[in-house]
């Protein structure tokens, strides 16, 4: 199509140039990223989890197409952010209590990598570290104080992990992802946990295809938790209005007291 | 059946709070304690956030305390002047409490020095009421002796000023004596971020020579409004407090400190004293242990006890 029109237009030979740069670079675009988002897709069941009365968490299924025999790793995280968390130690030998604070920077609330062999077999340390696939490459990002040195880094970061790991936050996995061929190309599916545990809030999904130690494709989708109803109406007011929702708070409680001593009192529990 | 709590950012099995808020309302009607000692570990064990949890039980004490200090005033068991008395001092005590603490955490092991206060007093306190109420069980009648052994200490009280006749106890004290009590009482609580009902129950039996039953429904009413305050600076200055829990918990804990109290009646206040010793010791015992077992994780949020 452009070539025919630069024929034409020949009398303008600067303007003409920069179309023609400009087509190229189009053409050239077209050439890398067409093929590479046929090639892998991602798709989250649950784009928007809402959480009402009676939300107990939910599962997430991420499914979608990649270039055959291609290893994938799929990561959900939410943005990175700060921790400030109570460091426990021992005092005078034998007793066990806070010794101090330890603030985080860089570390997401929540973190969940899945891939379908370990991600050691599966990339190479920099490659791993470029796209923060796994906890050794979330250490490395993660900006840990106070910490002298990079062991007490490594041992206060696999505490972090530990205590994320029991709140069901940080999770990862390997050889969980199904692959199924189909018409030349791969599918796979992995269903996992929404754990409760986490806050309203975007979260990321990407899928990363992998091979010969190095990241090929990546492709993401978004999961939205948010609270809605009477739960949100109650979490608004508690940060928005916070005299009211503590004297609404203070008087149903007494309200509650008197009640049940009067149900009481008819009751006939009084001696 | 789960409730999703919307502060605490969790779901929460029902039955737990409700049976939780039963079992410890019941110490309240009992003992005129607020139970925060064992509200607030648990809830946290529960997997609600420490700061919430200890919020939270504020307001829940707010209504286990009406209901058990209601059911105590139907059979005339609550000293409402001595009560205020100690309330008063209670709050200015708080208030030095709050810089005391500051005070401590820039000397940098304020942590230490209040868990090994609140294990000393809280031992001391236990085997004390524990040794005296068996004392007292066993020879009832050769009380004399224990009368004059602290008629000194009665004299020296007796020539303090303003004192004052409390019908509901029985007793006529110095109004400093509720005031300097109720205030120390409060230092200490705001140090130690409970409740105080541990040491103020003792103070009450032991220092304002008050019966143990006028004891439990007059605690029960400070514990009301030191309750009230605390939960309205909670959820007015750190949007800690979580109704949904609030209200689970208080389902139990209301109908428990009816229980208590009916339950507490039929009991000699020897009787009631000797339990809450024991209660106490094993409290103590329960910190120590915690004290000294390696915790499994070793790092925590923020905030609570």
């Amino acid at each position: 199509m452009m070539i025919p029109d630069l024929k034409f237009r020949i009398s303008n030979l600067k303007s003409q140039i920069s179309n023609l740069i400009a087509a190229a670079l189009t053409v050239l675009a077209v050439i890398y990223s067409v093929p590479a988002s046929a090639q892998l897709s991602i798709t989250a069941n649950h784009d928007n989890i809402t959480i009402d009365f009676f939300y107990h968490g939910s599962t997430v299924s991420v499914k979608g197409v990649s270039e055959p025999n291609t290893d994938l790793i799929i990561k959900i995280s939410s943005p990175e952010g700060i921790e400030t968390l109570k460091q426990k130690g021992k005092v005078a030998g034998f007793l066990w209590m806070n010794t101090g604070t330890l603030h985080l920077k860089n570390t997401p609330n929540l973190y969940s990598v899945h891939s379908t062999k370990k991600i050691e077999e599966l990339l190479s340390r920099e490659e791993a570290d470029k796209y923060l696939l796994g906890y050794e490459a979330l250490e490395k990002h993660a900006d840990l104080s106070p910490v002298s040195g990079e062991a007490e880094k490594t041992k206060w970061f696999e505490e972090f992990i530990r205590l994320k790991e029991s709140l069901s936050l940080y999770k990862t996995s390997s050889g969980t992802i199904s692959l199924t061929p189909d018409a030349g190309r791969q599918k796979y599916y992995i269903k996992t946990d929404w754990p409760y545990q986490a806050p309203p809030g975007d979260y990321l999904v990407t899928v990363y295809a992998v091979k010969d130690g190095n990241v090929i494709e990546q492709a993401g989708a978004h999961v939205n938790v948010e609270q809605v109803g009477v739960v949100r109406y109650l979490s608004d007011m508690a940060k928005n209005s916070g005299a009211v929702y503590g004297i609404i708070s203070i008087v149903a409680a007494l309200g509650a007291g008197f009640g049940v001593g009067m149900i009481f009192k008819k009751g006939g529990g009084a001696h | 059946m789960y409730l999703y709590l919307p502060v605490a950012l969790t779901s929460i099995n029902i039955l737990i709070p409700v049976g939780l808020g039963l079992a410890v309302g019941l110490l309240s009607g009992l003992f005129g304690v607020g139970g925060g000692f064992l509200m607030t570990p648990l809830l946290i064990m529960f997997g609600i956030p420490a700061t919430v949890a200890a919020a939270t039980d504020s307001n829940q004490i707010v209504a286990a305390s009406t209901s058990g200090t209601y059911a105590h005033w139907k059979v005339g068991n609550v000293d409402f002047k001595m009560g205020i008395y100690l309330l008063i001092g209670g709050f200015i005590g708080g208030i030095f409490g709050v810089h005391a603490i500051k005070i401590l955490q820039a000397t940098g092991n304020a942590d230490f020095v209040i868990k090994m206060t609140y294990v000393f007093m809280l031992g001391i306190v236990g085997i004390y009421m524990f040794v005296e109420s068996l004392n007292s069980m066993r020879k009832n009648r050769s009380e004399k002796a224990d009368k004059e052994e602290d008629s000194k200490l009665a004299k020296l009280l007796r020539a303090l000023p303003i004192q004052t006749r409390f019908e509901k106890s029985g007793v006529t004290h110095s109004l400093l004596l509720p005031l300097f009590f109720g205030g120390f009482v409060g230092v200490l609580a705001a140090i130690m971020g409970v409740g105080g009902g541990f040491l103020m129950v003792p103070v009450m039996v032991y220092i304002l020579r008050m019966p143990m039953h006028v004891v439990v429904g007059t605690s029960l009413f400070q514990i009301l409004f030191n309750c009230i305050e605390v939960t309205f600076l909670q959820a007015y200055t750190n949007h800690n407090v979580d109704f949904i829990l609030a209200v689970l918990l208080l389902l139990g804990s209301t109908v428990g400190a009816q229980v208590g109290a009916v339950f507490g009646r039929k009991l000699k206040g020897e009787q009631l004293k000797i339990i809450l010793a024991v209660i106490v010791l094993v409290v103590t015992v329960k910190i120590v242990f915690e004290l000294t077992l390696t915790p499994s994780l070793l790092l925590a949020q923020s905030g609570g006890h």
